[in-house]
């Protein structure tokens, strides 16, 4: 697949009360936002910022050939040595296997070559499904930090993990350079470093829907902390009238049956916010039992009411 | 396969992430949901033909969400009213004199006009406090209050529903109860039913030995099942009943007195020096109680933008009083911010069974109850009208609607008794309705 | 009366059981979401119409509440 070269030029401007850089990133519109009258400063902040993001993404993405995830994949099955920052985010996916009882999966990746979420009839025969299924699995990894080695057809995929991480670590730049609140939002998945000087909060729409159904954004008055949101209503299969969500079931191969439509969570941290939305995702029906007994803040659409 | 400690996950995930970006503990997430605020105001004119009743209305209703979806809804109503409505009496080829409710004096009716009673009422304070919220995942309640006061009569009531989803949401069962007590203090006092109307009184109790106020409860009970029917297509359906109690009868309403032949009301000798009503009248006379029973339905329809509203309502009481309603709205859509909605309403009520438009004065005792009151008669009655509404710049909705409402009687010939058959009996009424409409908030 | 009030019973059982295989899923709820698809759209246009037809007719209600509370009948 040829690739276009990435939008990477950043716009500082006016924001509303403060000031607002603005650039793309990982398929998103990112924003920077800084409680400042210094648009040298806001330059320089957004700068540093971007430059962050853009690493991460070059490191990480599927989609870049040569970077680390790309040698992983391709490595035919010989065992590949990996740096600390990826040794740590790998650590950090193995955790979320556990705590999710094999549900997160950065192996689960591969499931895109049956699944195709583009609102259509095609679903995958169960034997297409199975034979991809054989590619699938953390338990076939054989990971002792810091060399990984995986069977051939296997791939790893942390794009479940990158943003929120990005964000968290741009956060962290942010702080030990300025004292300035920033609120930083990678498409929807955010954090606020602090309280900005002349309002309460960062105000925050989310995107829900009202128990009667009618689009009614909430707004969140954020003063400091993540948010991050899980799920795209627009990803879906229909099949025999039957929605199938793009949240697949890596130990299945299928759906979570009865997921949310989406999950917003509010976390000390994006990153934190992002697994809990994700984990809460692959509860399906269990989400908001789940989400409640974590005790964190959340908003659940389930496309037939809002309960936050 | 480890049934993970649910409480631990956070613990566990907030260690891996502190490992993970590098950093000690990081600040406690502060975030708080905004309460919304909504309010919907209005203005309305209401004016009859003949110079009856006309109201000028200003309505608010305000509604604050909380999280949780929880909503208090505050409402206030402030009513002028002016103007005046039929007593009751028939008009007749000749002026009429009746003493005015406040017992001081008297007004004159020209020959051929309905009497209308001038009820002074003046201004009408109403107020209600609502609260809604969830219960669970399925249930959802609601509770309020509602009190409205005028210079002759006092409301108070509560009202509480309880409605719970079933099918994946599809289906709502709810059933609630409302209970008013209301309390009237009529100008001049309460009337004795089926008692002459009075001379003029000159005495300095205000009531002259009536008593002063009279009471009455009404009790609500609805159940009802809301139910989507497809994508496009939502239907209600409401079963009512409703148990009123105590003092329902109009205080300010007669029934004129007629001669048994030629039906003309009979005219009553003026003593000297006292003032008084110049024909034979009786204050009415209704049971003191009534219970009704409703069967309600609504559908709503979108057919490509569109959005057609119909319902029916059908209404039988023990006064022997039934009706249909049918009323019909289409919301048509112009462009993307404005539409138009035009229209009609259809409604045809059977009298009540101690409905009649005059009495008998053939000395044969009066019946127990009898009432001339337009409004429990056999009519019917088609509303036509045309709602234009907009968004404004800031995205609030606004719209106006101008209405023509009409009532016509359909008093059988058989209750008419000489002459009545060339004069009319029923006081047909027209009324325009205008509605300045503004919605905002968040 | 008795005869029409069981007919009435018996039509919202029959409504509630029918329904239960009526209706849609969560996610074709856009249309009935719209604001002119709500039962109520404006509520005090509805107010205002059941508390002049309850000041000039016999009956009120139906949707909810009687509406009442004035001594305009």
């Amino acid at each position: 697949m040829s690739r276009v070269r990435p939008d990477r030029s950043i716009r500082v401007d006016a924001g509303d009360r403060c000031l607002r850089g603005q650039f793309s990133a990982m398929a998103s519109p990112c924003e920077v936002l800084v409680d400042s009258d210094d648009i040298v400063a806001a330059e320089r902040l957004t700068s540093l910022v971007a430059d962050e993001a853009w690493r991460i993404e070059d490191k990480f993405s599927r989609y870049s050939p040569g970077n680390i995830i790309d040698r992983i994949n391709t490595a035919g099955g010989e065992g590949v040595q990996v740096d600390d920052e990826t040794a740590q985010l790998i650590d950090f996916s193995v955790t979320l296997n556990e705590l999710s009882d094999g549900r997160f999966d950065i192996t689960s990746g591969v499931l895109r070559r049956v699944w195709r979420f583009d609102g259509s009839n095609n679903i995958p025969t169960r034997h297409a499904v199975s034979d991809v299924m054989k590619h699938i699995g953390w338990h076939r990894v054989d990971w002792t930090s810091p060399i990984l080695a995986m069977a051939p057809g296997m791939e790893i995929d942390l794009g479940g993990i990158g943003k929120e991480y990005a964000v968290d670590r741009c956060a962290g730049l942010l702080r030990n350079t300025t004292d300035a609140a920033c609120l930083i939002n990678f498409g929807g998945d955010l954090v606020a470093t602090g309280k900005p000087r002349l309002r309460d909060a960062w105000q925050v729409g989310i995107e829900a829907l009202n128990a009667q159904e009618q689009k009614s954004d909430r707004l969140v008055n954020l003063v400091i902390g993540g948010l991050a949101t899980s799920g795209d209503a627009r990803r879906f299969l229909m099949h025999n009238g039957i929605r199938f969500s793009h949240i697949l079931d890596p130990t299945t191969g299928w759906p979570v049956p009865d997921a949310p439509r989406s999950i917003t969570v509010a976390a000390d941290s994006c990153t934190q916010a992002g697994m809990l939305s994700t984990l809460g995702m692959l509860k399906g029906a269990q989400a908001e039992a789940f989400l409640d007994a974590q005790g964190v803040q959340f908003w659940c659409n389930r496309g037939d009411g809002a309960v936050p | 396969m480890k049934n993970t400690d649910k409480i631990s996950i956070t613990a566990a995930l907030t260690a891996a992430t502190c490992t993970l970006l590098g950093t000690t503990a990081l600040q406690p997430v502060q975030a708080q949901e905004e309460p919304g605020w909504d309010f919907n105001t209005s203005l309305l004119y209401y004016a009859e033909s003949d110079d009856r009743v006309q109201d000028l209305s200003l309505k608010t209703l305000s509604r604050r969400t909380f999280v949780d979806d929880r909503i208090l809804s505050l409402g206030l109503t402030v009513d002028a009213l002016t103007g005046a409505t039929p007593n009751g009496a028939l008009p007749q080829s000749f002026p009429q004199t009746f003493t005015k409710p406040s017992g001081k004096n008297t007004f004159t009716t020209p020959p051929g006009e309905f009497p209308i009673d001038d009820s002074f009422r003046d201004t009408r304070v109403a107020i209600s406090a609502d609260w809604e919220q969830p219960l669970g995942r399925l249930y959802a309640m609601n509770v309020g209050v509602s009190a409205s006061a005028e210079y002759d009569y006092l409301h108070l009531g509560v009202n509480a529903k309880l409605s719970r989803d079933f099918n994946n949401r599809n289906t709502t069962l709810s059933g609630g109860f409302a209970f008013a007590s209301d309390q009237l203090d009529p100008v001049g006092g309460v009337p004795d039913p089926l008692t002459q109307m009075r001379n003029v009184r000159d005495d300095d109790d205000g009531n002259g030995g009536r008593a002063s106020n009279d009471s009455k409860e009404i009790l609500d009970l609805v159940l009802g099942i809301t139910q989507v029917m497809s994508r496009n297509f939502l239907m209600q359906f409401n079963y009512s009943y409703s148990d009123s109690s105590g003092y329902l009868n109009d205080p300010y309403k007669i029934l004129t007195s007629v001669d048994p032949i030629t039906g003309e009301a009979v005219p009553v000798p003026q003593i000297p020096g006292t003032e008084g009503p110049s024909h034979l009248n009786y204050y009415e006379n209704r049971p003191d109680t009534r219970s009704k029973h409703s069967l309600y339905t609504q559908g709503k329809y979108y057919m490509n933008g569109k959005v057609l509203d119909a319902s029916y309502r059908y209404m039988t009481d023990d006064w022997e009083i039934d009706s249909h309603t049918i009323d019909m709205r289409l919301r048509w859509p112009i462009g993307d911010d404005k539409y138009l909605e035009p229209h009609l309403r259809f409604y045809t009520q059977t009298a009540a069974e101690f409905y009649q438009i005059s009495l008998v004065d053939d000395g044969q005792p009066l019946p127990e109850y009898a009432s001339a009151d337009y409004r429990l008669a056999d009519f019917d009655a088609i509303t036509a009208g045309l709602k234009f509404g907009w968004k404004t710049g800031g995205g609030n909705d606004m719209s106006v609607r101008l209405e023509l409402y009409s009532q016509s009687g359909n008093v059988s010939p058989s209750q008419l008794i000489g002459s009545q058959a060339d004069q009319d009996v029923y006081p047909d009424m027209d009324a325009i309705i205008f509605q300045y409409s503004y919605m905002f908030g968040k | 009366m008795i005869i029409s009030r069981f007919v009435a019973v018996l039509l919202a059982l029959g409504i509630l059981s029918g329904c239960s295989s009526m209706g849609v899923e969560p996610w074709e709820r856009d249309v009935l979401a719209k604001e002119e698809m709500q039962l109520t759209t404006d509520a005090i246009e509805a107010a205002t119409d059941d508390h002049i037809y309850f000041s000039k007719e016999a009956s009120s209600g139906g949707r909810g509440f009687g509406g009442g509370g004035c001594g305009c009948n």
